[in-house]
């Protein structure tokens, strides 16, 4: 599974939205800090309008209070959407969200991860999940391609 | 017996080479780096606004949080020194010379290397730490896999902080020790606020302030430059960070001696 991720990421890099325990927020920075970062640096976004954007994505989770925390003070599901959001700043992004259920190990099965998707689905060109084989009976409502 | 001595011989010469050889290494990397760093100074993609915010952070970080301890330390350490100066000058009856010695002593070199050594011990171990951590964290992993620069994003605005916190520190001190210097040449000397400052005045040399600034930069530049890189060292390990900072640090004083030692033969050419 690493080297199907490895070369799926290779083949879309410029457009990569990672989702991954990986690939952690940064912890020196606060969430908003964390998420606006890849518009301020790629877009040159001024910081005030990428903290509205920011704050915009965090609201229709309801994670408005999240903004201002460090990183380490973030549930497991809030660091999901903390990333998954970071994700979704890359532009015409391709969202990988590797092994989900290592991010968010109390969520039961995929429901969860496609309403976080359906919500924000309009920011993000594709979505794909990285998982091992093990799992596929987690997986109802996301189509599931190989094992 | 002649035989062992010139085993243990070749051991010691084996052993030099390689300190030797390990050193120049690390030297030419270390320069290897700044011309990097120099290169993406100057080059107008560097910056963006994720760096702007850096930069404003860590100037803040620097230069603004360390204000009341600097201030302190400025006010005493440079009355006191500023008070066996003038002590000496009295006893020596140097007084005409004062104001060269002042500027000579207080701006070129006691001002440069008072601030170093304060940024060095608080913001250069930070820094230090701050990268070997984001390292073993994968943080650095998180940058590239973005595509972000972390040489654009995180190395470049903190060894910009470091020159311009070094500079404005350092004139600070400056201001600071010889305001002190004007009380205690009142006290010792009976000299007015004019009079003062007419000596200092006259005793500015241009080429001591260029001096100054020269080393105050270089000084900037090499405590940030050398954390960062000593920070890339750490491993994967917690363990390598306590490792990462303490070679670090060792370098960096390093760094300031040399450039220390650099500037005054310069300053005597």
């Amino acid at each position: 599974m690493d080297k199907e991720l490895k070369d799926f990421a290779a083949k879309n890099k410029q457009n990569l939205g990672l989702v991954s325990l990986d690939v952690p927020l940064i912890s020196n920075l606060n969430v908003w800090v964390n998420i606006a970062l890849i518009k301020q640096y790629h877009q040159n976004l001024p910081d005030d309008k990428a903290e509205l954007l920011v704050l915009q994505y965090l609201r229709v989770y309801g994670l408005e209070h999240i903004a201002n925390k460090q990183t380490s003070a973030l549930t497991n599901k809030e660091r999901f959407f903390a990333m998954l959001i970071r994700a979704a700043m890359v532009m015409d992004s391709i969202i990988v969200i590797d092994r989900p259920f290592k991010i968010i190990p109390d969520v039961p099965d995929d429901r969860f991860i496609y309403n976080a998707l359906n919500i924000i689905y309009d920011s993000f060109k594709e979505c794909h999940i990285f998982d091992y084989t093990w799992f596929k009976d987690r997986y109802r409502m996301i189509y599931v391609e190989k094992g | 017996m002649s035989g062992k001595k010139d085993i243990r011989m070749i051991d010691i010469i084996e052993r030099i080479g390689k300190t030797s050889i390990n050193a120049t290494r690390s030297f030419r990397d270390t320069l290897s780096f700044a011309f990097t760093i120099i290169l993406k100074m100057f080059s107008k993609n560097s910056y963006s606004s994720a760096t702007r915010m850096v930069l404003i952070n860590q100037i803040y970080f620097t230069s603004v949080q360390i204000l009341p301890l600097f201030i302190g330390i400025s006010i005493i350490l440079g009355s006191l020194l500023i008070g066996i100066v003038f002590q000496i000058i009295k006893t020596l009856g140097l007084a005409e010379y004062l104001g060269r010695i002042l500027m000579g002593l207080v701006v070129t070199e006691l001002s440069p290397f008072v601030t170093v050594l304060l940024i060095a011990l608080r913001s250069s171990s930070a820094i230090n730490a701050e990268i070997a951590v984001m390292k073993v964290n994968k943080e650095l992993n998180t940058l590239d896999k973005f595509n972000i620069d972390v040489i654009d994003y995180l190395f470049l605005p903190r060894v910009i902080n470091g020159v311009i916190s070094v500079v404005l520190l350092s004139a600070l001190f400056s201001i600071l020790t010889l305001t002190s210097g004007l009380l205690f040449s009142k006290l010792m000397f009976g000299m007015s606020l004019d009079t003062y400052s007419n000596v200092l005045l006259n005793s500015a040399n241009f080429y001591d302030i260029v001096i100054s600034l020269v080393k105050c930069c270089t000084f900037g530049f090499f405590i940030t430059l050398i954390p960062i890189r000593f920070g890339l060292h750490a491993t994967n390990d917690l363990t390598s960070i306590p490792i990462a900072v303490l070679n670090g640090m060792v370098d960096v004083f390093i760094a300031i001696v040399l450039i220390e030692v650099l500037s005054l033969i310069l300053s005597f050419i």
